[in-house]
C-alpha cells in the first residue's frame, strides 16, 4: 500500500498559509471565555426549597457533601476540593434545591475558599450568575 | 455470530468430560465452569479451531473458601473459562506456553491474590513494589488496610544507570535506566534497556507507579457511583469505561436501554474515539520531533472538544453515561453544531492522511520501523489499531456489536504492513471512520427516554462486557452479590494487552526509534496501572521516548 | 590615540559585542515568533511590545537560577567548555562584515572565509566537549551525535562555500560581498539551496536536530547545565545561528551592500544586512517546520551517500559555468 514519495507539498502550503491567519490561542485572561450552557461548574444552591434528606450526602461519589446545622436547620456544604462536578447531587435531589452554573473559575489560594456554603444564597437574592461574578453579602 | 457458537460447540462436543457448567445467558457471552486443571485443554482447543481467538484477560475472584478464575477468551463474543482452585493451595498450570500473551495477567494475579502459577516464566511483582510485605494479598475480601504504608525504595528503583561492563571492555552490552522520572517521559514507568551501540537489545519493564487501587475501591462503592469512578481510569476513553461498566450492570440486572440512550452513547464514544487519535496523532508527530504537525493536530481537534462540552458539560469527563442510559438529552441546535464541527474536522483529517501517507520525513521514521508480524501479534493477543496494523481484522464493535453499532454502518481498517507507520495510518482512517458514524447517529437519532430507572440493589450474578476504546478492546468483568456494592470489579484495559509487545517489537531497533515506536502503541499508563489496590497515590500520565545512554565512571560516551 | 579609540568603540559597541548582543536576542525573538506563527499560535507576546524582550528575561531569568555542577566531573573542563565555544563563536562574528568591514578595521586578509569556518568547527568542538565533560549518559550520546553531525556536515558545508569565492577570484568575505553585483543566489541557485540545507545541519535544526532531541535523550549536551553556565551555552547556541544566517548573506546574498538612498552609508548597510538575514532566518525556519528529526543513520547516510556527491557536482557546475558569469560580476 505504499504511496509515491513527494517532498512535501502538502505541507509547505499549509504552513505558507498559517503565516496569513490569526493565531489561534485564545488569549484568556486577557480576554475573557464563556462556557457554553449546560456546563458543569460550580453548585447554585437554594436553600429555601432543601427539606434536609440528606440524598446529597449519601449519593456523592466523593464524599464532597457535609451536611451541617446552619440557623437550625442542617444544609449541605458542598467541598470544591474533593467534588468531582458529576451534577451527581443534583440529579438525586427531590426538590431541585442544586443547580449548576457555567461558572468555572474557581482557582483560589484560600482552601477555606474552596467551599460552597448555603449562607452565601441565603441572605441576599442574587444568586451565583454566570458571569462568574459571586456576590457575597 | 457464527465463531462464537462454534466456539460453544466445541467445547461442548470435545470437552464434554471436563465442563461442570455451561450458561449462555445473553447472546455472545458463555460462561463455562471447567473441572480444575482442564483449562489448558480449553485454551488450546479454542485456539486451534476458531480463528482469531485471543485471550482478554484472567480475572481472579476471592469466592470465600476458593479463588475463583476467569479466563475471557474472545472470538466474536466472550466465552469465559472458570475455574477454582482452593485458597490454602493456590496453584495452577499456566497457559504462557500455550499463548504467551497471558504473562502480565498471570503475573497480576500473582501479585495482588496470591496465586501461584506453575511454568510462568518470570512470576514477579507487577503492580506493587518489590517491598510489599509477602502474604499480603489486597484484592482478597478479608484485606485489611496495613498500619504501616510508607515503603522505602529499593536501591535499583532509584538509581539512573548502572553498567554491566568493566570499563575498558570491548564490548559492552551497557544497561540503561529511563524512568520513572524522566522529563520526557509524560507517565512514570521505569524502562530498562540494554543497548549495544545504537540497537537495543532487551528491555525489561517495570509498570504500577500510577497504581491507585480502583478495583478495590470499587468493592467500596455502590455501582452507581462506580460509574464516576470507572470513568477517571482514563480521561481520554473515559466514554468507553462507562459504557462497558454500564453494559455490564445492566446485563446483570436485566435492564433494557433505550434505544435513544444508545445511539447517545455511541456518538459520545466515538467523539472519545477521534480525540484520543488526534491527540496521538500529534504526538506522534512531536515523538519524531515534528513540532508543527503537533500544534496543528492539536489545534484541529478543539472543534471535538467543542463538542464534547456542549452535549456532556466538559471537555474531557463526560459524565454521560449512566446505568440504565444517559443522562442528558441533546437538542436540536447542538445537533447543528456538532455537524458543522465534524465536517471541518473531516476537512482536516483528510488532509492529515495524505500528510501521513505522503511526507517523506514521518515516513523514513516510521517506515520499516518496529515490525509485529501477524502470527506474533496473534500469539500475544494484542488488540486495536496494533492488531489491526499487523493485518489481524478484529474489531469489537463488528464482531461483538453493543449500542447502536448492529445498526450503523461502518468499515474496519484493516492493514498488512505491521510496521509503526501502519499502526498511525490505521489511527487516521479510524478518524474519518469514525466521523462518518457520529454523522450518521447525530442524524438518525431515534426518539424516546433517555434512561431506565435502575436500583440501587442489583441481582446476584456477573457479566463480561467488551467495547472497542480508542486504543484496543477494553474489557469489564463485573460480580455481584445481592447487594447494592459490586463484589468484583475487574478491568483490563487495552495497553495492557499491547505492552507485551513492546519488548518484542524493540529489540534490535534503534534507540532513536523507541519514540516513534511507542507512540505508535499509544500507551496510557492511567488505563494500564488501575488494577487493584493499593492506597498510595502517585500520578502520572503517558509515558514514551527512552533512551538508552551509556554510563560508566569515566564518563564515556558510546562506542 | 585616535586610532585605540575607533578599535574600542568597534570592538566594544558597534559592530562589536554590544551590537551583536542586541542582534542576537533580536534574532532569538524573532526565530521563536517565526516559528510560533507557522505553527499558528502566538510565540512571545507579553514581555515587551510583540514580546520583543522575551530573549533578555530567559536570560535573566538563567542568570538567577542556582548553578550546579556535578561532583565528579572535571571542574576545568566542565565550565570552561560552555565559555571556549563562545568566544569562538564571537570571535568567527568579526569576520563577518556587518556594515562593510569587519569589526577590526583592516583585519581581512585572503582566506578568512576558511577562518571562519575553522572557528564554527572549533567551537563546535567545544560544546561536544561540555556534553562530554557532563558525566551523564545523555549528555554524552548528546555530544556524540553532535560530532558524528558536524564531522560529517561541514565537508559539504566547506565545499559549497567556495562557490562563491571561485566565483569572486578571493578567498577573503570582505571581497566575496563586494564583488557581488548580483547576489549569487541567482547566479547559482543550486550551490544556495544546498547550502541551505546543510546549513540546517549545521545549526542543528530540524530535521537534522537529533544532538537536541528532546523527547530521546532529553537536554542533549546540554542537560547538566543550569544557571550561568546554561545561559552561556544558550547564547553561544544564539551565536551559531547568526554566524549561519550571516553567511549565507555574505556568501550569496552580497552581505551589506545594496542601494544607499541618504545619510550615512553604514547605517545603510547594517540595515540592508539586518533584511538579507531576516529574510535566510525565514527559509530557515520554514525548512524547519516542514519536516520531521531524522534518526542519526539516515543522517549520516544522508550526508555521505546524497549531500557530499550533490556538493561536488554543484561545485563542479559553479566552476564550468564561472567563465559565462564573468561579466556580470565586478
Amino acid at each position: 500500500m505504499t504511496k509515491k514519495r513527494r517532498r512535501l507539498p502538502a505541507l509547505i502550503k499549509d504552513m505558507g498559509m498559517c503565516l496569513l491567519k490569526k493565531p489561534f490561542t485564545q488569549e484568556y485572561p486577557f480576554v475573557k471565555v464563556q462556557a457554553p450552557e449546560g456546563y458543569r461548574g460550580r453548585q447554585v444552591f437554594h436553600p429555601d426549597k432543601c427539606i434536609s434528606c440528606g440524598l446529597c450526602e449519601r449519593d456523592c461519589p466523593a464524599k464532597a457533601i457535609e451536611l451541617i446545622e446552619v440557623s437550625g436547620r442542617r444544609l449541605p456544604h458542598f467541598y470544591l476540593d474533593r467534588c468531582i462536578f458529576c451534577y451527581q447531587c443534583s440529579e438525586g435531589c427531590p426538590r431541585e434545591a442544586i443547580e449548576f452554573s457555567t461558572n468555572f473559575e474557581m482557582a483560589t489560594t484560600e482552601r477555606a475558599e474552596m467551599v460552597v456554603t448555603p449562607e452565601e444564597f441565603m441572605s441576599n437574592q442574587q444568586v451565583t450568575s454566570d458571569e462568574g461574578e459571586q456576590s457575597v453579602d | 455470530m457464527e465463531k462464537f457458537e462454534k466456539a460453544v460447540e466445541i467445547l461442548k462436543n470435545n470437552l464434554a468430560d471436563a465442563i461442570v457448567e455451561c450458561k449462555v445467558p445473553r447472546p455472545r457471552k458463555a460462561y463455562i465452569l471447567l473441572k480444575p486443571e482442564r483449562h489448558r485443554d480449553a485454551v488450546s482447543l479454542l485456539l486451534e479451531n476458531v480463528e482469531n481467538t485471543a485471550l482478554s484477560t484472567i480475572t481472579g475472584t476471592d469466592l470465600g473458601n476458593e479463588i475463583e478464575l476467569n479466563y475471557h477468551m474472545a472470538c466474536s463474543g466472550t466465552v469465559t473459562l472458570k475455574n477454582r482452585v482452593s485458597r490454602e493451595k493456590p496453584i495452577i498450570r499456566t497457559i504462557t506456553d500455550i499463548l504467551p500473551g497471558a504473562n502480565l495477567y498471570e503475573r497480576e494475579i500473582f501479585d495482588l491474590l496470591g496465586v501461584t502459577f506453575e511454568g510462568h516464566p518470570n512470576l514477579e511483582r507487577l503492580m506493587l513494589p518489590e517491598k510489599w510485605p509477602k502474604g499480603d494479598y489486597p484484592l482478597r475480601r478479608d484485606w485489611k488496610l496495613p498500619e504501616k504504608t510508607e515503603f522505602e525504595s529499593s536501591p535499583e528503583e532509584t538509581s539512573q544507570t548502572e553498567s554491566t561492563t568493566e570499563p575498558g571492555d570491548g564490548e559492552s552490552i551497557v544497561n540503561v535506566v529511563i524512568g520513572p522520572q524522566h522529563p520526557a517521559l509524560h507517565e512514570p514507568e521505569r524502562f530498562s534497556f540494554k543497548v549495544d551501540g545504537e540497537t537495543v537489545v532487551d528491555v525489561d519493564m517495570r509498570l504500577g507507579y500510577v497504581h491507585r487501587g480502583i478495583e478495590k475501591a470499587a468493592e467500596r462503592m455502590m455501582f452507581f457511583q462506580d460509574v464516576f469512578l470507572v470513568e477517571r481510569i482514563c480521561g481520554i476513553c473515559n466514554a468507553a469505561h462507562t459504557t462497558v461498566f454500564c453494559q455490564a450492570v445492566e446485563d446483570i440486572g436485566n435492564v433494557e436501554t433505550p434505544p435513544r440512550a444508545l445511539y447517545l452513547r455511541t456518538i459520545i464514544h466515538e467523539l472519545n474515539r477521534v480525540h484520543s487519535h488526534l491527540l496521538l496523532l500529534g504526538v506522534a508527530g512531536h515523538l519524531v520531533g515534528f513540532e508543527a504537525l503537533f500544534q496543528h493536530v492539536w489545534r484541529d481537534r478543539e472543534p471535538i472538544m467543542d463538542i464534547m462540552e456542549r452535549i456532556t458539560g466538559n471537555r474531557l469527563l463526560s459524565g454521560f453515561n449512566a446505568i440504565g442510559g444517559v443522562r442528558r438529552d441533546i437538542d436540536p441546535s447542538t445537533v447543528e453544531m456538532a455537524l458543522k464541527n465534524v465536517k471541518a474536522v473531516r476537512k482536516r483529517s483528510k488532509f492529515y492522511k495524505t500528510v501521513f501517507e505522503e511526507d517523506a520525513t514521518l515516513r523514513l521514521r516510521t517506515e520499516g520501523v518496529g515490525v509485529l508480524n501477524k502470527a506474533d501479534a496473534l500469539k500475544l493477543c494484542v488488540t486495536g489499531p496494533v492488531a489491526r496494523a499487523s493485518g489481524i481484522d478484529v474489531d469489537v464493535r463488528r464482531d461483538d456489536p453493543y449500542a447502536a453499532y448492529g445498526e450503523i454502518p461502518f468499515n474496519v481498517i484493516c492493514y498488512n504492513d505491521c510496521d509503526t507507520w501502519a499502526r498511525l495510518m490505521v489511527r487516521v482512517e479510524e478518524v474519518l471512520e469514525s466521523l462518518d458514524i457520529i454523522e450518521y447517529a447525530l442524524s438518525n437519532l431515534p426518539s424516546g427516554r433517555l434512561r431506565v430507572r435502575v436500583q440501587r440493589k442489583q441481582p446476584e450474578g456477573e457479566a463480561v462486557s467488551r467495547v472497542e476504546a480508542p486504543r484496543g478492546e477494553l474489557i469489564h468483568y463485573v460480580k455481584s452479590d445481592g447487594t447494592a456494592y459490586p463484589y468484583r470489579v475487574k478491568v483490563r484495559s487495552p495497553t495492557m494487552a499491547n505492552l507485551i509487545a513492546f519488548p518484542e517489537i524493540i529489540r534490535g531497533e534503534y534507540i532513536a526509534d523507541i519514540p516513534a515506536v511507542l507512540g505508535s502503541f499509544d500507551p496510557c499508563f492511567s488505563c494500564t496501572d488501575r488494577m487493584v489496590f493499593l492506597d498510595a497515590q502517585n500520578g502520572r500520565k503517558w509515558h514514551w521516548s527512552l533512551d538508552d545512554v551509556n554510563n560508566s565512571k569515566n564518563g564515556n560516551g558510546m562506542i | 590615540m585616535a586610532l585605540d579609540l575607533i578599535f574600542f568603540a568597534r570592538v566594544l559597541i558597534f559592530p562589536g559585542f554590544l551590537f551583536l548582543l542586541v542582534l542576537v536576542l533580536f534574532f532569538d525573538w524573532l526565530e521563536r515568533k517565526i516559528a510560533a506563527r507557522f505553527q499558528n499560535r502566538m510565540g512571545p507576546s507579553y514581555a515587551g511590545p510583540f514580546g520583543i524582550l522575551q530573549p533578555i528575561a530567559d536570560y535573566i531569568k538563567l542568570f538567577s537560577k542556582e548553578d550546579i555542577t556535578p561532583k565528579q566531573t572535571n571542574k576545568l573542563l566542565f565550565v570552561a567548555a560552555p565559555i571556549f565555544a563562545f568566544a569562538l563563536f564571537v570571535f568567527a562574528l568579526f569576520f563577518i562584515p556587518i556594515d562593510g568591514a569587519n569589526v577590526i578595521l583592516g583585519s581581512s586578509f585572503e582566506g578568512d572565509l576558511i577562518l571562519v569556518l575553522l572557528l564554527m568547527t572549533l567551537a563546535n568542538f567545544g560544546i561536544f566537549l561540555s556534553g562530554w565533560a557532563s558525566l551523564n549518559p545523555y549528555s554524552g550520546i548528546g555530544a556524540t551525535r553532535v560530532l558524528t553531525q558536524f564531522l560529517g556536515y561541514d565537508i559539504p558545508l566547506i565545499i559549497l562555500a567556495l562557490g562563491p569565492a571561485f566565483l569572486a577570484r578571493s578567498l577573503s568575505i570582505v571581497n566575496i560581498t563586494a564583488s557581488q553585483t548580483l547576489p549569487f543566489a541567482l547566479l547559482t541557485p543550486w550551490c544556495c539551496a544546498l547550502f541551505f540545507l546543510v546549513l540546517q545541519a549545521e545549526l542543528e535544526k530540524t530535521p537534522f536536530d537529533i544532538p537536541h532531541a528532546e523527547t530521546e535523550i532529553v537536554g542533549g549536551y546540554e542537560t547538566e547545565y543550569s544557571g550561568r553556565k546554561l545561559a552561556f551555552i544558550k547564547l553561544s547556541e544564539d551565536f551559531q545561528f547568526l554566524i549561519g544566517a550571516s553567511l549565507v548573506t555574505v556568501l550569496f546574498l552580497g552581505g551589506a551592500h545594496g542601494p544607499v538612498f541618504f545619510g550615512m552609508p553604514e547605517l545603510w548597510h547594517v540595515f540592508w544586512f539586518i533584511i538579507k538575514t531576516i529574510g535566510v532566518v525565514f527559509f530557515l525556519e520554514y525548512i524547519g517546520n516542514v519536516a520531521a528529526r531524522l534518526r542519526i543513520d539516515q543522517v549520516v547516510h544522508g550526508n555521505w551517500e546524497l549531500l557530499i556527491p550533490l556538493s561536488l557536482v554543484s561545485l563542479a557546475l559553479t566552476v564550468v559555468i564561472e567563465p559565462l558569469l564573468r561579466s556580470v560580476i565586478v
